[in-house]
């Protein structure tokens, strides 16, 4: 009896450590997952497609992220992380991991995919966000619930910045959704599209930016954009914008009017015409630019790597008097973004642009509208403004626009390009610095663009040749440690010059100036080269 | 000047797209010659990662890259985290060197990989074609030029695995994206003592038991 007994009191013991294993295990299991969220304080609908895309702008909008860490001993199978707003988006899985083991962590950000219905929300709501994380064979103890609440905007609310108020530290950073304005420009809005079609037929009588992608076409499309807002006596008006605070979130929120109202309502304030500008130009195929200054906002353009501007404000309105014409208007945008170019290259942070197609691209784009027969009703009797309405008192400086028969009467400003005492044509925007040398009198200018890549720079040199003029240049190269290999064919000049720098290629042309030889050299570095050919060859073609 | 439309994140490694708020400055310098930034990721056996940054700068990148970010750690660790959404970042450690101009910056970032329902560990890099170089069994380098920066930054990333890492290989995700696939051991896991000396005992017992009968 006792040989059987020692061997069976073994086994019972085995068979108690192997069951009590078990009940061990399950009490570790529960309440040891680790679960960490960061949440957005602000939900704006007409970011929606920029919340729902994990790609846009870089993925920094989302609506939460979770940290789940596997602090159990024991591996997780088929971890699962749902979530819900109730009222606007059902039970949704995030994420299935296959295996979660100890110690390991998930990090699960959620890009929540609102309806397009979303935009038609007018009021502001607070909503809550509901977590569900589970795995094969929790049971309901085990489960992890989270909620948290937000603020959802209505449509068109603007915040300006959603970094936590404790964070801010710069101007950037009270301004950090600039990106999102992309979101108000509406090209694809039928009711901005019937506006850009009649404009685009009654007011210009035929426009073709797009096509001959000619700088003149989109200052004439933009000026036209200005004249139908002044002729349909459109007037500038403010709107709210408050500050608001959530938990960790300080900002100021604006209401922006959708480029639709500020044509239907015939009144806007900086931003919204900037965006209604931005939305016909884009509905044209033009490249729409989004200038922000401290306290203003105005639209413009970009074509051929240069940049155009108008001071859409300049429609003012009987009340505020001092209505500009078109011209002025434009000649304000300019004197604006000289300023512009030359804060931003100083270092102001607080000059930005949005280049709309550039964000969009980036995945900031525009909400989703619906067409409305009132409002084209409405963008109908605007238009009737546009033949009806007083006509424009132009200047007796302008030229006519002699585009044919079809004479709108609005008068296109000149070029901005200008053709300067450099022999080249000066891209507008770009910095033009004389004398930067000193120490190197022959160097008469160097001009760059805003990007710092492509230079030209302009050389006087008292010799009769160009070849002269080139080992004049390399004798003064040699001095700053750089060389140059060349080749002269004729009056064009293609080489390369080597510095600490690196290699930077360049083309240029010979001329006969000042009682010497004048170089004109543009170029950028090699590895920019091939990226900038298109602007080099338009500057070299236009050295004269 | 701060444009937006130089917001455009690299498409490079997931991990480390952060890495464009270090350069965001440098979009606006006169920059005539090509950086070089090197990135070092070493994964840990829980699928974190481990990242050195380290970047040597001429005088003027310096000059701009303090004024931006280098002298304001806090909104160059904000500007990471919100950089890489997929990821959580923390033990943020900037070392600058202003006589070499340079700087190392170095950060945990927790769920670097995932494990997909085979148990298989993934790595993704987010690139088509990634131009990647084995280097060790554990240890490989890719090496990239973001298109976003016009050329003007070459970054060259090391990533390394953990010994526990076995068959790593290179593979194509659904979308043709390269991808890091590999077997690791959980070194973690707990051993269940009781368990498996209950197995023990009950084994002993059983044949203790099963050897006594036979004998009789």
């Amino acid at each position: 009896m006792k040989s059987k007994l020692t061997p069976i009191i073994l086994a019972s013991i085995g068979a108690l450590l192997i069951i009590g294993s078990f009940f061990i295990n399950d009490l570790f299991r529960s309440g040891d997952l680790d679960v960490t969220i960061e949440k957005a304080d602000f939900i704006m609908p007409a970011a929606h497609r920029v919340y729902a895309n994990p790609q846009a702008l870089n993925g920094k909008y989302y609506l939460f992220k979770a940290k789940i860490t596997n602090n159990t001993n024991r591996t997780l199978e088929d971890v699962t992380v749902k979530y819900q707003i109730p009222g606007y988006i059902d039970w949704t899985e995030l994420t299935v991991s296959g295996e979660m083991f100890p110690g390991q962590t998930l990090v699960v950000p959620c890009y929540p995919k609102f309806e397009d219905k979303i935009t038609e929300k007018t009021t502001e709501s607070v909503e809550k966000a509901q977590i569900h994380i589970s795995w094969d064979g929790a049971t309901k103890d085990d489960t992890v619930e989270e909620e948290f609440s937000f603020k959802l905007t209505n449509r068109n609310e603007y915040v300006y910045t959603g970094i936590k108020r404790d964070e801010i530290s710069t101007w950037s950073d009270m301004f950090d959704n600039d990106a999102l304005i992309a979101c108000f420009v509406t090209p694809n809005d039928p009711i901005v599209k019937y506006y850009t079609q009649n404009l685009q037929e009654k007011l210009m009588k035929g426009e073709n930016a797009s096509v001959s992608n000619k700088p003149e076409d989109g200052i004439r499309l933009l000026a036209s954009i200005y004249e139908g807002t002044r002729k349909s006596h459109m007037v500038y008006s403010g709107t709210k914008g408050i500050p608001q605070s959530t938990e960790d979130v300080q900002s100021i929120v604006q209401q922006v009017r959708l480029p639709r109202e500020v044509i239907t309502g015939n009144t806007g304030l900086c931003i919204e015409l900037s965006c209604l500008y931005a939305s016909v130009l884009s509905a044209a195929g033009v490249d729409p630019i989004i200038y922000l200054i401290p306290g203003h906002a105005y639209p413009g353009f970009k074509m051929q790597g240069q940049y155009y501007a108008i001071e859409a404000t300049g429609i003012n309105g009987e009340g505020l008097g001092g209505i500009l014409d078109a011209e002025a208007a434009f000649k304000k945008g300019s004197e604006q973004l000289a300023e512009f170019f030359k804060a931003a290259q100083n270092g102001d942070p607080r000059y930005t642009l949005v280049d709309i197609h550039a964000v969009n691209q980036d995945g900031a784009t525009a909400m989703d509208l619906r067409d409305d027969q009132f409002l084209r009703g409405k963008v109908d009797q605007v238009v009737a403004l546009w033949s009806g309405g007083t006509p424009v008192d132009n200047n007796p400086n302008q030229q006519p626009d002699t585009r044919g028969p079809g004479n709108n009467t609005i008068v296109i400003p000149d070029d901005n390009i200008r053709t300067s005492a450099l022999s080249f044509t000066i891209p507008n925007g770009w910095q033009t610095y004389m004398k930067p040398l000193p120490e190197m009198p022959i160097l008469t200018a160097q001009v760059m663009a805003p990007d710092q890549l492509t230079t030209v720079s302009i050389y006087d040199i008292p010799v009769g040749s160009a070849q002269q003029a080139m080992s004049t240049i390399e004798q003064y190269f040699s001095n700053y440690g750089m060389s140059s290999q060349y080749q002269i064919n004729g009056s064009t000049i293609a080489g390369q010059t080597y510095s600490n720098n690196g290699t930077f290629n360049w083309v240029g042309k010979a001329l006969r100036a000042n009682g010497g030889i004048r170089i004109v050299a543009v170029g950028a570095p090699d590895y920019a080269y091939n990226q900038k050919t298109n602007e080099i060859n338009r500057i070299f073609n236009s050295i004269r | 000047m701060r444009s937006t439309e130089f917001l455009i994140a690299s498409d490079n490694m997931k991990t480390l797209k952060f890495l464009f708020t270090v350069f965001i400055v440098m979009a606006f310098m006169n920059v005539h010659s090509q950086s070089q930034q090197k990135i070092d990721m070493k994964l840990d056996a829980v699928g974190n990662s481990k990242l050195t940054i380290s970047m040597t700068m001429n005088g003027q990148q310096w000059q701009m890259w303090l004024q931006s970010l280098g002298n304001n750690p806090a909104a160059l660790k904000r500007e990471a985290q919100r950089s890489m959404p997929a990821y959580f970042l923390d033990d943020f450690n900037l070392e600058k060197n202003d006589m070499e101009r340079s700087f190392v910056l170095s950060l945990n970032a927790y769920g670097a990989c995932k494990v997909d329902k085979r148990g298989n560990w993934i790595l993704e890099t987010d690139q088509k074609n990634a131009n990647l170089t084995e280097i060790t069994s554990h240890k490989y380098m890719l090496v990239s030029s973001p298109p976003e920066f016009g050329g003007t930054v070459q970054q060259t990333f090391t990533i390394e695995f953990p010994e526990e890492a076995r068959n790593i290989t290179v593979e194509k995700d659904a979308f043709g994206k390269s991808i890091f696939k590999f077997q690791m051991k959980n070194s973690t896991a707990g051993f269940n003592i009781m368990l498996w000396a209950g197995i023990l005992f009950l084994v002993m017992g059983g044949a203790w038991l099963v050897k006594n009968l036979a004998q009789k």
